[in-house]
């Protein structure tokens, strides 16, 4: 009977669990992704021959300026965006979280807020260009039009033409696009929590600050964390909305290339593909990625583990 | 000291200033949506020429040039055929091994749950030739098979639903159950997948979109016009000599293909709150 | 009990999608064509059974042929396209794959580099593409060819650029329509910055943004013998793009912005006073007064001139609206071309000999030419035979002009040896250059040389000369 058998072989299921993801991924993922490792040691260009040259590829990344600049791009817009898009969906878990106000309508909002994510990046693009251009856009329009209304004159900003303020407005764009994707995760997490946790404070007479910072707060850990890692990985991935607002030909292009961007030129653009450098680049990345993960890993672990303790002993 | 009075007069001034904010932010992500479909209605030169939020009246003709252009149902059924069986794989196999990773101890679970956050970090354009070359010799090319049988890993869902697990599911259940000499899998299915469902209601969402919306893979993988998903579809539209022209019938294909989407999030939805009410699964 | 229920039907479902699935995938040849049913009889080209010539597009246009190829010799043919800025990636990824499906593959200019240098086109002269050499306007032929002079892909079309004017603002500043005289007012960048100075003082702006003569910049190439060149004639377009800024000579659109289509169709609010750049604020173009007073009496303009390729005759034709027949064209101030789209035969297609039948057909038959200036509405074909046969063709938009002998004439003048598979990201990082000169935000030596870093980081390769 499988009741007398040892934990252990309880915890030999655990192989059995996790069997059909590790076969696919195997093959699907792991193999995909070392069968092209070696590309970045040699100088491969689009076919032919590839030539073993060692570690001039990583060696030219890290020379080359434009890749820092890229990846100085990159953090600039992602953080901004990450405070924004975090905070934003933090915020709302907050309001539709909070035992006092039980606010309705969540399932509604869910999907509003979703809205400008099912947009494809081109569409969003097309619009905020329209909408923020310098000279005939509507939204320096109507700023103008109400500064006059106050007497004021209001000296219009060049949202997508100028390189010093391109970055914040494509990091703003960035928030409302993905804010909503945050919330839902955020809320899923804090749905997941047993619900007498909830019924026990509220026996106890626990107030709803009590509630937040004591159950819902620490139960949600994980998925804080899992948010915080994803967002990461996304955030410094970062490319679909930067490469369809700024032409390249632009002079704000400078301060909005990030490190896909990057890649892309190298990757995919026709006139200077070049496949050895563009994988060197993709791993410089990963490992630039790796880094700042482990650090948030760290952070997270301690509660991490304490939040499965908890878990165990009620 | 406040009356009792006083303080129901202020929660509901609160409220009433909380539903105004969130309210405000629904409008504000509603905006690009509605955008969309007014630019449905519109030609392709009016949609260049300036930016409106009054419908026009092209609607059909958008829609005479998209059916020109594109089998829009077959693009329906094709990313049917993708993406449910898809969402479902990638929803049942990660749930197990999220489970597994969160719950046993054996030897190389640290292994996998690190390949997992590692394999995340890696720029998936990296390996699309690598993955070409592993489909041309599986003889998988111009099939919907790797498109469908890698969801059965997808390591970001197994992570957030591990990291559910570790914050839903009460390990004494567990015990619980495996005192009652319930077999491990069955515990997973009677008891576990229920306490997980709003998380992977959740994450069945996010996974639809993204293979409803997927084109990159699509695009390198299928080679056959009838074989083609709705966005590899779609896309087609931009290779006109006349791109102007198909503007409208764009912002039409996109309003239409995210029908689909407003289904399925509205099915899910309706899950994950009906599992808050059924808190009380364990009884 | 309900959810017991719910996860066997998901189960269930699971396994009977993916067995649909899997069916039809593995089923591919034999039984697409009858999965596809209604489908693919509207597609036609679906039925495909083995025998059927692939091409993969990023032209729409390719399809139309194919089913007019079909339906004159009864060959089959399947068209796939893909959307034009993935076309590179797909083809390249599938090549690289070992990929035997498609016969006809294509590329527009700036991508034809890369395939030839990595020999994703078969040889056409082995398949007597030389017979044909004559009869196909020159700078295309030329496009087709590899560096060693192998003929790898050809053109239908033909895509010199031009400068599109409005005739009544011709008539009423200078005069005259004549293609001729106003050519000659864009002769030269000094004559033009004349003539956007005269334009503007009789209350128009010369173009509606400033790239419209980037189709005609430079001398040479951006690249000779392995080095980086920058020509005098790039500076100098550097300078004129700076001072049409600086001088409040256009009307300050961007290219394919909404504004820029609008200005085709007539006025434009003019909303500029004087020249505004990031580094000085002291001139605000919203204040009301400040506005009202330097702009008197102006407050709406209309653009005189678009710069486009001979495909922007259907562009401009859609977007006119009631100024249909009062445009002409007339020559820049050197020869350019921009886009079109070139066809070629896979290396790894195991039907040549089918395929080269396929280009022939669209490229050096007078009737498909014919058939094409037809079907497209005004396309502008390479076929010289079918250029000289339209010459004569009015286009009323156009004020009744004779556009077919007119590109033929800016066709033969195009130096195609002046471009280079670096064009694309030197070209871009120029403009860019000249982007942070105009608005301020760098002096012309510090953008310069970040230019040099530009093309030395994408290409290290490249001997830079600063």
């Amino acid at each position: 009977m499988r009741k007398h058998k040892r934990l252990g072989s309880y915890n030999n299921w655990g192989y059995l669990f996790v069997l059909p993801f590790s076969v696919i991924f195997l093959i699907f993922s792991v193999y995909p992704v070392l069968r092209t490792l070696h590309l970045s040691f040699t100088d491969l260009k689009v076919m032919g021959d590839a030539h073993f040259i060692g570690f001039n590829n990583y060696i030219r990344v890290i020379q080359d300026k434009f890749f820092w600049k890229a990846l100085l791009n990159t953090v600039r817009i992602w953080g901004v965006n990450i405070v924004l898009q975090l905070g934003l969906a933090f915020l709302l878990m907050m309001v539709f979280s909070d035992v006092k106000y039980k606010m309705k309508g969540l399932g509604f909002f869910r999907i509003v807020y979703y809205l400008p994510n099912l947009i494809a990046a081109t569409s969003v693009a097309f619009l905020f260009q329209t909408l923020l251009d310098w000279r005939y856009g509507s939204f320096n329009i109507i700023i103008s039009n109400i500064a006059r209304f106050f007497g004021t004159s209001y000296n219009p900003v060049d949202w997508i033409g100028n390189g010093h303020v391109v970055p914040y407005v494509i990091a703003v764009i960035q928030s409302w696009m993905w804010f909503g994707n945050s919330f839902i995760m955020l809320m899923a997490g804090v749905q997941g929590i047993p619900k007498d946790y909830f019924e026990a404070a509220a026996i106890d007479g626990a107030g709803r600050w009590t509630v937040f910072f004591k159950i819902t707060l620490p139960l949600l850990r994980p998925i804080m964390m899992y948010v915080a890692i994803t967002s990461l990985i996304g955030g410094l991935q970062m490319f679909d909305l930067p490469f369809l607002m700024i032409q390249p030909s632009s002079s704000a292009y400078g301060n909005v290339q990030t490190v896909m961007m990057y890649l892309y030129r190298f990757g995919f653009t026709a006139g200077s593909i070049n496949t050895g450098y563009a994988s060197a680049v993709a791993y410089m990345l990963f490992l630039i990625i790796l880094a700042v993960s482990l650090i948030q890993l760290y952070l997270f672990r301690d509660k991490d583990k304490t939040n499965t303790k908890k878990g165990g002993r009620k | 000291m406040r009356t009792y009075k006083n303080n129901v007069i202020h929660d509901k001034i609160m409220k009433c200033i909380l539903y105004l904010a969130i309210g405000l932010l629904a409008v504000v992500s509603f905006f690009p949506f509605y955008a969309m479909i007014i630019n449905a209605t519109r030609s392709g030169v009016e949609i260049s020429r300036a930016f409106s939020l009054i419908p026009s009246s092209h609607l059909v003709e958008n829609y005479v040039q998209l059916i020109k252009f594109v089998n829009i149902p077959r693009g329906i059924l094709n990313s049917i055929l993708v993406s449910v069986p898809a969402t479902l794989f990638t929803a049942y196999f990660s749930a197990l091994a999220a489970y597994g990773l969160a719950f046993y101890k054996f030897k190389t679970n640290k292994i996998v749950f690190a390949a997992i956050l590692i394999f995340m970090m890696i720029p998936g354009q990296l390996s699309l030739i690598g993955f070409y070359q592993l489909c041309t010799k599986l003889h998988l090319v111009n099939s919907y098979l790797p498109l469908i049988l890698p969801a059965i890993a997808s390591p970001g869902t197994v992570f957030f639903l591990r990291q559910y697990a570790l914050s839903a599911v009460p390990e004494t259940l567990i015990e619980a159950a495996r005192l009652d000499g319930a077999n491990e899998l069955y515990t997973f299915h009677r008891i576990i997948i229920p306490i997980l469902s709003p998380g992977i209601a959740t994450m069945g969402i996010m996974t639809f979109i993204g293979n409803w919306n997927s084109y990159l893979l699509p695009m390198i993988i299928l080679n056959k016009t009838e074989k083609f998903t709705l966005p590899v579809m779609v896309s087609t539209l931009r290779s006109a000599t006349d791109l102007q022209q198909n503007q409208g019938a764009t912002y039409l294909a996109v309003a239409i293909s995210v029908i689909p989407i407003m289904l399925v999030f509205t099915f899910f939805s309706r899950y994950i709150i009906s599992s808050i009410s059924a808190g009380a699964v364990k009884e | 009990m309900k959810r017991k229920k719910l996860l066997a039907g998901i189960l269930a479902g699971t396994m009977a999608l993916g067995l649909v699935a899997c069916g039809s995938s593995d089923s591919a040849d034999s039984g697409s064509a009858a999965q596809a049913d209604g489908a693919a009889a509207e597609d036609g080209s679906a039925a495909s059974s083995g025998d059927a010539l692939v091409i993969w597009t990023l032209a729409k246009d390719l399809e139309t042929f194919g089913e007019y190829y079909e339906q004159q010799t009864g060959n089959d043919v399947e068209v796939v396209v893909y959307a034009p800025e993935d076309y590179p990636t797909k083809v390249q990824t599938a090549i690289m794959g070992g990929e035997t499906e498609p016969d006809i593959i294509v590329g527009e200019p700036q991508m034809l580099g890369d395939m030839y240098d990595n020999g994703f086109f078969a040889n056409l002269d082995d398949l007597g593409a030389q017979d044909y050499a004559d009869q196909i306007v020159d700078y295309v032929w030329q496009v087709g060819q590899d560096k060693e002079g192998v003929q790898r892909a050809v053109s239908y079309q033909i895509t010199p650029a031009g400068i599109y004017y409005r005739r009544d603002i011709a008539q009423e500043v200078f005069g005259t329509d004549d293609p001729e005289t106003i050519g000659a007012k864009f002769a030269d960048y000094d004559t033009i910055r004349e003539t956007a100075q005269t334009l503007k003082d009789a209350g128009y702006r010369i173009f509606a943004s400033d790239s419209e003569i980037n189709y005609f910049s430079g001398d040479s190439a951006w690249v000779v013998d392995g080095a980086l060149n920058v020509d005098q004639g790039r500076l100098d377009y550097m300078d004129l793009v700076v001072d049409l800024y600086k001088n409040d000579l256009t009307a300050y659109c961007n290219q394919w912005s909404t504004p820029w289509y609008q200005a085709m169709a007539g006025e434009v609010p003019i909303l500029t006073a004087d020249i505004q750049n990031y580094a000085d604020d002291s001139v605000n173009v919203w204040d009301a007064e400040a506005f009202a007073e330097q702009t008197a009496d102006l407050e709406k303009t209309s653009v005189f001139a678009f710069g486009l390729p001979s495909w922007g005759v259907l562009t401009m034709r859609d977007n006119v609206g009631d100024l249909s027949g009062k445009w002409g064209v007339c020559a820049g101030p050197s020869y350019g071309f921009g886009g079109g789209t070139f066809i070629g035969i896979s290396s790894l297609s195991k039907r040549q000999e089918q395929a080269w039948d396929f280009i022939k057909f669209v490229c050096f038959n007078e009737e498909t030419a014919d058939w094409w200036i037809e079907t497209s509405e005004g396309d502008t074909v390479s076929l010289i035979s079918a250029l000289e046969k339209h010459a004569e063709d009015a286009n009323d938009v156009y004020g009744g002009q004779t556009l077919y002998s007119f590109w033929l004439d800016q066709a033969k003048g195009i130096d195609y040896s002046k471009v280079t598979q670096y064009d694309k990201v030197i070209g871009d990082a120029w403009g860019a250059a000249i982007g942070s000169i105009k608005t301020g935000e760098m002096n012309k030596e510090d953008a310069i040389s970040n230019f040099y870093d530009t093309v030395q980081s994408t290409y290290p390769d490249l001997i830079i000369n600063r």
